[in-house]
């Protein structure tokens, strides 16, 4: 190592307070000078919604429908979750690596037989989107072999008796769907679509966030954390800004 | 570097000026008596360079920044650095005592010869070199400075460096006419010593070449010295003694705290200027800097006066408070020596292109002794489109006591495409 290369070593910079005169000079290495964003950092585009890639089929996208608006309907709280975009929201998802099961173990068990009992859960070796095409066309012929309607038909009592079922483990569907965990997944990506940024599609209009007072993607509350006991009337702000 | 638009327009103008050839003009420019004090038997690959010469020319190294061109991730010196010119590209040559790619086979009067006249050893040299100014450097500094490229290490690095250019670019003798309009064949005019701000700043440290604007033909305004210039998508702000716009209201002190850190408290170093900071300022003397600040605070006011405020949009405000005022403040007040502070910054209020290359690109501040940070500006490229860019940053120019004319989407439109920023998100097809 030279000379030049031990004055501007990092260990050498942090040492160079007590060094005096020209070696009072310091050069950072290895932090990019440059910040602009590079194309692996890119955000996708914003979802706009109506465009379904995955929920093409009608039926599917009516059963889903029914049970979204279902766990979240529209009251005076707020608009229901097709309303809000969740549809849309999770379509675009679905259509992405979250519906690839991108983040997911799919190989199979390497012991198969006990791996619920390992894992302490259900495991499926399906990925999202292989989920929902599976468990709603269940849900249709569910409606279909119990009640002679299609599952949208239904009366909301009668969905929320079903979804009641599948939650607490008591309704599996037709083709092996196991009830309980399809009904988690769908009140998972309702909760998500619901309140998460609208650039993703969901919380359209900040319904969402309007409704439980959540400000949005705001960096600093500095100027906000001393003021206590009063309504900031803070508007939810979206990554993306709207105006 | 600046204005190369204007500079193409006055391509044709150079050309005739060239035909001229060889008159008187050309005798006086390109007549090389200065260099009669240097050696011209021995050359650098061969030279024996006294330790303390050497050592004491790697500090005119550092003034003259000969590594902010020259020293391009090819080795030391080596070049390789290309610069985009309406003209075509030109590259930064291998200064390293390389006899076959570097300037290993020239004798010191070469050397000076190329310094402070800008004649090379492959023909004359283009004024993106800025012998204009190390012409003023002494021979005492010359002398040192050869001493000390002696030392480096011989990089083996071969560089075409007009390969880039097309006809009649590639005609270097085409700059004999430029040298004869613009070039003064000239040492400084005053005492050295005594004079050391201004022999720092209009010699080595070739200040000017970004700060005064430059003609048709691409030379420096001498009317218009160190009014601030437009360089490469970046603005080199006023700095004369102006107060209302450059640096008149800055003390010595802080001024010369810039020069050695990147910020006097207020305003931080970004592009261009982070890097003469980096690899230059900063290794110069105390005294040198402060003699460069007291200098400058001395240069003769440019009379540029505030234009018209902006109108501030209403959603600015949420704009501002919600994108930038974590690091630059509710109050524009940033953070002392990492986040430039908005209030009180007089580089933010003359052309806004510096502001537009930031937002668009992103900075980072230079890493010194004196200010470690080295804070990162993101970009914003991705998540504003021309028109939320201009308006945050007619809030940012006309708030905390600023006053600037409103900025045109158009031209955040326009930069984003010369610096090839990505399109908002928002404007992504899904």
């Amino acid at each position: 190592m030279n000379r030049r290369e031990a004055l501007f070593s990092i260990g050498a910079a942090a040492a160079g307070a007590g060094i005096a005169g020209r070696a009072s000079a310091a050069e950072l290495r290895g932090v990019p000078a440059a910040t602009a964003q590079t194309a692996d950092h890119m955000p996708g585009p914003i979802v706009r919604g109506g465009d379904f890639k995955v929920f093409t089929d009608q039926t599917d996208h009516a059963t889903l429908k029914a049970v979204f608006d279902r766990l979240i309907p529209s009251d005076d709280h707020g608009p229901s979750a097709s309303e809000a975009g969740v549809l849309d929201f999770l379509d675009a998802q679905l259509a992405g690596p979250y519906g690839d099961g991108a983040a997911y173990y799919l190989e199979g068990p390497l012991q198969p037989g006990h791996e619920e009992e390992v894992m302490g859960q259900k495991q499926f070796l399906e990925t999202p989107r292989q989920r929902y095409a599976k468990g709603l066309k269940a849900l249709e012929q569910y409606a279909q072999d119990n009640d002679g309607a299609s599952f949208a038909a239904l009366s909301p009592d009668r969905i929320d008796e079903i979804l009641t079922g599948m939650e607490a483990g008591r309704i599996d569907l037709p083709g092996g769907v196991f009830g309980q965990a399809f009904f988690e997944l769908m009140l998972q990506n309702a909760r998500e679509g619901y309140l998460s940024d609208p650039i993703y599609g969901g919380n359209r209009d900040f319904a969402g966030w309007t409704m439980i007072g959540f400000p949005g993607a705001r960096y600093d509350y500095r100027a906000y954390v001393d003021r206590h006991n009063e309504d900031l009337a803070l508007a939810p702000v979206s990554l993306i800004p709207s105006n | 570097m600046a204005n190369w638009k204007k500079i193409g327009a006055g391509a044709g103008a150079i050309a005739a000026v060239a035909a001229i050839g060889a008159g008187t003009w050309a005798y006086e420019t390109l007549e090389t008596s200065r260099s009669d004090v240097a050696d011209d038997n021995v050359t650098l690959a061969t030279f024996e360079a006294n330790p303390e010469a050497a050592e004491r020319g790697e500090y005119v190294m550092r003034m003259g920044d000969c590594a902010a061109c020259h020293t391009r991730g090819q080795g030391e010196m080596a070049g390789g650095y290309e610069i985009e010119t309406p003209f075509g590209k030109l590259v930064s040559s291998n200064i390293t005592p390389d006899t076959e790619t570097g300037i290993g086979k020239m004798t010191e009067r070469d050397f000076f010869n190329a310094l402070r006249q800008g004649i090379g050893q492959h023909g004359l040299l283009y004024p993106a070199m800025p012998y204009t100014a190390y012409a003023k450097l002494t021979d005492a500094d010359m002398h040192d400075l050869w001493a000390y490229m002696s030392t480096v290490e011989p990089v083996q690095n071969d560089i075409d460096e007009n390969a880039g250019m097309p006809f009649p670019f590639n005609i270097r003798l085409a700059m004999a006419g430029w040298d004869m309009l613009f070039f003064k064949n000239e040492g400084f005019d005053g005492d050295p010593v005594a004079d050391r701000g201004r022999y720092i700043v209009d010699g080595a440290g070739h200040c000017s070449a970004c700060h005064s604007p430059r003609n048709i033909l691409g030379a420096e305004q001498g009317s218009a010295y160190l009014h601030g210039a437009n360089v490469d998508g970046w603005h080199a702000p006023d700095i004369t003694s102006n107060a209302a716009m450059g640096v008149g209201g800055t003390s010595a002190e802080d001024l010369a705290r810039y020069l050695g850190t990147g910020t006097d408290g207020v305003a931080v170093a970004s592009g261009p200027m982070a890097e003469a900071v980096q690899h230059s300022l900063q290794y110069l003397t105390v005294d040198d800097r402060l003699a460069m600040a007291n200098y400058l605070l001395s240069v003769e006011d440019s009379g540029a006066e505030r234009t018209a405020p902006a109108k501030i949009a209403d959603s600015a405000e949420l704009a501002y408070e919600v994108n930038c005022s974590a690091c630059h403040g509710l109050n524009g007040e940033g953070i002392v020596n990492a986040v430039p502070a908005f209030k009180g910054n007089n580089a933010l209020l003359a052309d806004p292109s510096s502001l537009i290359h930031v937002m668009l690109n992103g900075a980072r501040a230079p890493y010194t002794e004196g200010a470690r940070t080295a804070a990162g500006m993101p970009s914003f490229a991705w998540k504003m489109d021309d028109a939320q860019i201009a308006s945050v940053l007619d809030y940012v120019r006309n708030s905390w006591g600023n006053q600037a004319a409103a900025i045109a989407p158009a031209k955040v439109g326009r930069m984003r495409e010369t610096l090839g920023a990505s399109q908002p998100i928002s404007a992504l097809p899904e």
